[in-house]
């Protein structure tokens, strides 16, 4: 790297938070997408504001591309560093500064991990919704970055919608703030919040972010249903929608997944299930019951051939930690896999299951299906082993016509991995050449030196070679699972 | 107000095009936002008008932005669904000026604001190019969440030809709730007790009433829960706040309308969080107000638009008036600049929207 820059640098951090040697460096070469590696240049680790925005400055005056990186566990490359780059890594910034449970809100810094936010207010009641799988590992920062969501997000939505304020520093080294402390947010003009999170760290760095809380609820009912087949349980979930209920999550898994999860944690589900349907409701305890009677003639005449109610807390978390460990399960059948994100409108949903059917006995591959089924958000999970010659390149077809089927029925390349690095090329199957200059025109304003996140979210830059599928890391030491 | 109305999309982008300075108006139902507008050309989104796309299995409906709330919300009616950010007004308003000025009534208490369930939207920019922003679907991660960014824009950046949304499921039934309080910090008490305990209420508001306070509480669900529901909740306020007296039988239009009896020549929305409200009330005490969304935005009818102007800069505020000739609709502290010129930098380089 640059010795002015590194210089420059070391005006800013000590030795210890500077990182440049070869060994130190190799934690951060890669996110959850393993597939890609690339060496920074260099890593800092900033403890406060001040240092992060003279770092971004910094960049900006020396046009160095930098990647901020909370724990790296993007599934799209989104934290992958750039050749020679800087990355700027968040999780010292990890202070939760503020709770005022009266007004139901917390202030944090962006390092902050998304569970320890639900820990540290759930003496007063209160919980943040937002709950990816990883959240027990994933920052509040990378969770802006993406918009990311979870199993729990059909009622109360994702990131966005419990992001109420923030403070930022503009890839150019302009320092802003927008939104308030009000539950209405920014309020009054363009609502800025909602522009910057999805921007997947490409307008610049969160510093400081005010976050909605939510009162626990009183009363989860979780339903967990058997189908002898996959379209059946689809239908489930229309009867369910049609019904009028507003579950807080719906989630599909199939007989692979099904399978895999049972190997892996013995979650005791239904061991002939073609498909497997959970319904939870929660909220007010009176409320819930309600919902929960009418929900049971719902899956009654949905042809659940078993149907399983969760009679207490431990029941609950059992139904759950099958579901939530599906896809890990999964990666220990087959060497390798690459976790696909789509969404389909909720009513083509038996459509698209038959089509990833089809395509996936064209490449010879096997794919398991896990999903957020509330909204449409598929998890496709390909299995495929490395070491056979093109198989990677296989499942990277096979992943690609998935994607382009989700378009084809009206829905989304991605419900909340992000585009990252892994998704640039098919950018172009959502958006017109128009609306996609319109896009990087608004990130050049932003960043007129492109050195926020550089070469991700559009197509046309050169990627860095692909490597390995197969498990992150973190959950070879089974420390999270993903969905 | 004389409008030009297009047709088409190709007519709106000959006009935009064809003029330096253009301003969007809907139906016309917030006059204070159309003051400023001076001599610029006036576009109407009438044109725009009508539900595009809606199907009640997938939550989302498509319209075009000049389609009154009303014919939307008539239509979500007929599937058991409707808008939980709960237009502001109903009765006069269209869905993209509605969106534009970010105004929600008080059942957006529930599930969220405008913003929490845009999906995306068609707009043609100020250099007359017309095209998407967001998506169709529920959920969806892909590029720039420029729809949300609309959202309050007040039309000086793009204008909106067409918007989707995502809709819910209405509940069955509704019941409201009022109780007296002596005195605003008792009512805020409540809140706070309220904001605390899993009470899934529909709405919560608050406003000076004859002789102290009143809080107007709805809930929302099944016909045979709502009564024990209710009961459990009138019980708890008065066991655990000083609620004084009042009671069930509310029509719960009274709880959803928040500017009713709000007269005087100006009316103007402050966002605002519940604990700067004493600040607030001391020094508007004498002018019609109600505090709305749990009391995270008041509404304040005055006739001296100067003196509130003031007063929220001094308190670190933001107003947007809504009716009177205000010779602009923004009050109080600025709004953030930085991040927002560079977006107008992009869809409006030449200023034209005003
Ligand atoms: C096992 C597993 C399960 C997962 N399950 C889910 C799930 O259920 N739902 C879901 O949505 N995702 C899921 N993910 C994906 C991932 O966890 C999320 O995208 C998460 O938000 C990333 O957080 P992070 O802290 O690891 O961010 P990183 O990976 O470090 O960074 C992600 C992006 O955020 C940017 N960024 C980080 N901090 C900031 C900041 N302060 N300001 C601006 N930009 C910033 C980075 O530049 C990068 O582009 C899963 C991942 C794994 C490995």
């Amino acid at each position: 790297m640059n010795h002015p820059f590194i210089q420059a640098l070391q005006q800013i951090y000590p030795a210890e938070r500077l990182l440049t040697r070869d060994v130190q460096l190799l934690p951060y070469e890669s996110d959850g997408l393993t597939a890609f590696q690339t060496k920074p240049g260099a890593v800092a680790l900033p403890v406060d504001e001040d240092e992060i925005i003279s770092t971004v400055r910094l960049c900006h005056q020396m046009e160095v591309p930098f990647v901020a990186r909370g724990s790296g566990t993007s599934l799209s490359g989104g934290s992958l560093p750039i050749a020679d780059g800087l990355i700027i890594g968040l999780n010292r910034m990890n202070r939760i500064k503020r709770i005022d449970p009266r007004g139901r809100i917390a202030v944090v810094e962006p390092g902050v991990i998304n569970l320890h936010i639900t820990h540290a207010v759930e003496p007063y009641g209160l919980y943040y919704a937002p709950d990816p799988s990883s959240q027990s590992i994933c920052t509040i920062g990378g969770n802006i970055a993406f918009n990311s969501g979870g199993a729990h997000c059909l009622k109360y939505g994702m990131t966005s919608n419990h992001v109420l304020g923030m403070k930022v520093v503009l890839a150019d080294g302009t320092v802003t703030q927008f939104g308030s402390e009000s539950l209405d947010g920014v309020g009054i003009g363009p609502d800025l919040v909602g522009l910057f999170v999805g921007s997947e760290g490409l307008f610049g760095i969160a510093l400081e972010i005010t976050l909605r809380l939510m009162p626990a609820p009183q009363l989860y009912r979780t339903v967990l249903a058997a189908y002898d087949n996959l379209g059946r349980a689809g239908d489930a979930v229309s009867m369910v929608v049609a019904s009028g209920l507003l579950p807080g999550a719906m989630e599909i898994m199939d007989r692979l997944s099904i399978k895999a999860a049972e190997a892996a944690v013995a979650a005791g589900y239904p061991p002939d299930a073609e498909a497997l349907l959970i319904v939870e409701l929660e909220g007010e305890a009176l409320q819930v019951e309600a919902e929960f009677a009418q929900l049971q003639g719902v899956i009654e005449e949905s042809g659940a051939f078993e149907v399983r109610v969760a009679q207490s807390e431990e029941e609950r978390a059992r139904i759950w930690k099958g579901r939530k460990s599906a896809f890990s399960a999964v990666g220990r059948l087959s060497p390798d896999f690459i976790v696909q994100d789509g969404v389909v409108p909720r009513s083509r949903l038996g459509e698209a299951l038959q089509e990833i059917d089809a395509i996936k006995s064209k490449y010879g591959l096997d794919v398991a299906n896990v999903f957020h089924a509330g909204d449409g958000n598929l998890h496709p999970l390909i299995l495929y082993d490395g070491r056979e010659a093109g198989a990677l390149e296989r499942a990277e077809a096979l992943a690609g016509e998935i994607l382009a089927m989700c378009v084809d029925l009206g829905g989304s390349i991605t419900g909340e991995h992000g585009i990252g690095m892994e998704k640039r090329d098919y950018m172009p199957a959502m958006f017109s050449d128009q609306e996609l200059e319109i896009m990087m025109a608004l990130r050049r304003a932003i960043d007129p030196k492109e050195i926020a996140n550089r070469g991700k979210m559009f197509p046309g830059v050169e990627a860095p070679a692909l490597q390995q599928h197969g498990l992150h890391p973190l959950e070879k030491q089974g420390v999270i699972s993903r969905e | 107000m004389n409008a030009n109305v297009p047709a088409s999309i190709g007519e709106l982008q000959a006009l935009v095009k064809a003029h330096d300075r253009i301003h969007v108006v809907g139906n016309g139902s917030k006059p204070a936002l159309h003051h400023g507008a001076g001599d610029a050309a006036l576009a109407g989104a009438g044109g725009f008008c009508g539900i595009i796309e809606y199907q009640p299995q997938e939550f989302t409906l498509t319209a075009g932005a000049g389609t009154p709330v009303s014919v939307i919300a008539a239509e979500l009616k007929r599937h058991g669904q409707y808008l939980p950010f709960d237009p502001l007004l109903p009765n006069s308003s269209t869905i993209g000026g509605t969106v534009a000025a970010n105004l929600s009534g008080a059942r957006r208490y529930r599930y969220g604001g405008i913003r929490d369930f845009i999906l995306g939207a068609r707009v043609v920019d100020g250099l007359g190019r017309a095209f998407r922003v967001g998506g169709k679907v529920v959920k969806n991660a892909a590029g720039f969440d420029l729809s949300k960014f609309l959202v309050g824009s007040l039309g000086h950046y793009a204008i909106m030809t067409e918007l989707t949304f995502k809709v819910f499921p209405e509940p069955p039934q509704h019941r409201a709730l009022r109780l007296r309080y002596a005195a605003l910090p008792d009512i805020l008490d409540a809140v706070y007790y309220l904001n605390q305990n899993i009470y899934e209420l529909d709405a919560l508001e608050f406003a000076p009433a004859d002789a102290g306070w009143s809080l107007l509480l709805c809930l929302a669900g099944f016909e045979d829960t709502l009564p024990s529901r209710i009961l459990a909740l009138q019980e708890s306020l008065r066991a655990d706040t000083a609620g004084l007296d009042g009671g069930e039988g509310d029509d719960v239009n009274a709880a959803w309308q928040p500017l009713a009896g709000l007269t005087g020549d100006y009316l103007v929305k402050v966002a605002l969080a519940p604990k700067q409200i004493p600040g607030l009330d001391a020094r508007v005490s004498h002018l019609k107000r109600r505090y709305s969304i749990g009391g995270n935005l008041a509404w304040v009818a005055t006739d001296d638009l100067k003196m509130l102007d003031a007063l929220l800069l001094e308190q670190g505020l933001r107003g947007l008036c809504i009716r009177g000739a205000a010779s602009s609709p923004l009050l109080g502290m600025p709004l953030e600049v930085s991040l927002a010129a560079r977006v107008k930098q992009v869809l409006d380089p030449m200023n034209k929207f005003v």
